[in-house]
């Protein structure tokens, strides 16, 4: 392994550790950031506008401290975290907030979060639940609406030719996402879940040029990996909503298993899809973040006459990951009180046993305090499918 | 010739050992865990050894399992207490599909298949609620012994009803009913028949086939058996000695280590 391509590894996990470390270097150098969560905030308009997106991510280590004194625990305990980070001044260099319309955790706190960090921008993004024409013209005109806002922001309007100068970079952004999945197709995977979630995750912490580059070295320095550090081992995909955290994967590999796909935020939902480069980039964006993007906060309408066609439609691409992957169990991670998936683990369960794909549904709080409880649950499982 | 197999399980209140040779059960042993599981996992394997006359060359193999299975250094391999009471309970009886585990921490539902196999296997929520703790809580707040505890359940013929799954809850509700003039014999009823709903609510979403058995500490209540059986309408089978299941199954995974 050459010198550049082991020091991408060390930067990864200093990035990890010190999450917005780069962040606030570059905004002493005066470059502005923008925070925003969750898959559903196209991050093109952003970045096209002159501003950096910036992922905000919690902290299973942290407890909520300051966060609980303004959101009761019925919210959802990742965001709650992200919150009571962000009031502890750890996404200072965000001068704004962008919040989407995903989940009722998100809707109902916003304000909460607009008054509370009192930023100088601050955008809720309104996404209808359903996909239908009008749904995506409803949809259409919200991001119009956040354009010009931001443009107002920004003191500048955001020209067509910018937003598709972002899409293409945000687009090679998942082209090399994608590679670095195909390195876990092998058996054992080159590069262990763990390790794979560190690097999706630290890339949304980053300028998309900068991400783009730290892709490329570290894609580099796998491919120097002639033979894998890992052992042969059950293939597990994570299905589930955002993990910024490692710890689970963690806990899973430690275990005795390889996580080597996953149906997460930060992970395939949010780098597996393009946004196109053909026609009116507003309607390839509203195409992509409305109806391309698979996420249970969105209601699909009921696709042929059994219950058997209805979630082959809604739960297809979790089907088509987990034959690409060869994966041989999945762990259904989802954390209390969230309302798009926990309605829907019935649903998916029946899905993947109609797949005959084992799978352990776990619930689980936003806290590294759990991992006990978990890991029974975890080797049991693999006990049983190995 | 190390023939010899050991299973320890190291429970949160209870820790259990099994010696067994290729065709039966030495000895077996359940004691308190207390505070120190290691300490507790050394005496267990002494006594072992000291009841059946071996010295430690004599053992094959030993498979730990339990909350505290970390902690037993001298095990060649550690396995799940789901696995191992699935295990246990298969060698007793073959035709049991649905498992029940009370134990003290939690409880636990699986379901195996017509070869002992686990398919599928829930356990209640991180509190005590559904665990055989909340009958700890009562024996306390009744002050009758946690072994009477049956007994005077059985007794019972006007069930207090209980409107929480919470061991917390459980004793303040029980406090305000003793306070309304129950009688012992019916609060034990009633939070007997709180805790079988909850154990079966769990048997349910694994999916209960005949037979069902029942394992751990709580199967030793004769009272929560009855009031299982009323809630399921199954006949409930019950191993001779429900807390030893899971040092069994250990014990024979152990034996199979030896064999191959």
């Amino acid at each position: 392994m050459n010198e550049k391509n082991s020091n991408s590894m060390a930067r990864v996990e200093r990035y990890y550790q010190d999450y917005g470390l780069r962040a606030r270097e570059l905004k002493e150098e005066g470059k502005r950031f923008i925070g925003y969560f969750c898959s559903f905030v196209p991050v093109e308009i952003i970045n096209a506008a002159g501003f950096f997106p910036f992922r905000l991510r919690g902290d299973v280590h942290e407890p909520i401290t300051k966060g609980d004194t303004q959101l009761e625990t019925i919210a959802c305990p990742f965001m709650r975290s992200c919150f009571d980070l962000s009031l502890k001044g750890m996404y200072d260099f965000c001068e704004g907030l962008v919040i989407p319309h995903a989940c009722d955790s998100m809707t109902r706190t916003y304000s909460v979060w607009r008054y509370s960090l009192g930023l100088p921008y601050s955008h809720f993004i309104n996404i209808p639940h359903g996909v239908s024409e009008p749904a995506l013209e409803f949809f259409k005109a919200e991001l119009n609406t956040f354009r010009k806002s931001l443009g107002r922001y920004a003191g500048r309007d955001i020209p067509d030719g910018d937003l598709v100068e972002a899409i293409e970079l945000y687009n090679k952004n998942r082209k090399k996402a994608r590679a670095l999945y195909e390195l876990r197709k092998a058996d054992p995977p080159l590069i262990s879940g763990s390790e794979a979630s560190r690097v999706l995750t630290v890339a949304m912490s980053l300028p998309v040029t900068e991400a783009n580059a730290l892709f490329d070295d570290v894609l580099a320095a796998l491919r120097d990996r002639e033979v894998s550090p890992l052992q042969k081992a059950p293939r597990i995909m994570v299905d589930g909503a955002c993990i910024d955290n490692i710890d689970v994967f963690k806990l899973i590999e430690d275990s005795g298993a390889n996580v080597v796909a996953d149906n997460l935020c930060i992970g395939t939902r949010d780098y597996w899809l393009h946004v196109s480069t053909e026609g009116d980039p507003m309607d390839a964006l509203s195409r992509r973040y409305l109806d391309k993007l698979n996420c249970p906060r969105t209601y699909r309408d009921k696709v042929g006459e059994t219950y058997e066609e209805d979630l082959e439609s809604r739960f297809g691409t979790m089907g088509a990951l987990s034959r690409e992957f060869k994966v041989d169990g999945v762990i259904l991670y989802v954390y209390k009180y969230c309302d798009p998936f926990g309605f829907e683990v019935p649903a998916r369960k029946a899905y993947l046993d109609s797949l005959n794909i084992p799978v352990l549904y776990l619930e689980d709080e936003y806290s590294a305090g759990t991992i006990g409880r978990l890991r029974t649950r975890i080797q049991a499982f693999l006990e049983m499918i190995g | 010739m190390n023939v010899y197999a050991v299973g320890i399980d190291i429970g949160s209140a209870f820790s259990k050992g099994v010696i067994i040779d290729d065709r039966k059960v030495l000895w077996s042993s359940v004691t308190p865990s207390r505070g120190d599981y290691k300490l507790t996992g050394n005496n267990l394997r002494d006594e072992l050894l000291t009841r059946t006359g071996l010295s430690p060359k004599d053992i094959g193999f030993i498979v730990a399992t339990g909350s505290g299975a970390k902690t037993v250094g001298f095990a060649d391999a550690v396995r799940t207490d789901i696995s191992c009471h699935a295990k246990g309970i298969y060698s007793l009886f073959p035709s049991v599909r649905t498992i029940v585990d009370i134990g003290d921490l939690y409880s636990k539902a699986f379901r195996i298949d017509e070869n002992g196999n686990l398919l599928r296997f829930l356990l209640s929520g991180k509190c005590a609620g559904g665990s055989a703790r909340v009958l700890k809580v009562i024996a306390k707040v009744l002050q009758v012994k946690i072994e009477d505890l049956g007994a005077l359940s059985l007794k019972s013929n006007k069930r207090v009803d209980f409107n929480t799954n919470c061991a917390v809850f459980a004793e303040s509700e029980a406090v305000c009913r003793i306070a309304e003039g129950a009688a012992k014999e019916d609060l034990l009823a009633g939070i007997h028949r709180a805790l079988a709903a909850q154990l079966n609510g769990l048997a349910e979403r694994v999916g209960v086939k005949k037979d069902y058995a029942v394992a751990g500490g709580g199967a030793k209540d004769e009272g929560l058996v009855r009031a299982l059986e009323e809630v399921t309408g199954y006949p409930i089978i019950v191993p001779p000695e429900p807390q030893l299941t899971a040092a069994l199954g250990a014990a024979i995974m152990a034996r199979e280590a030896v064999k191959l």
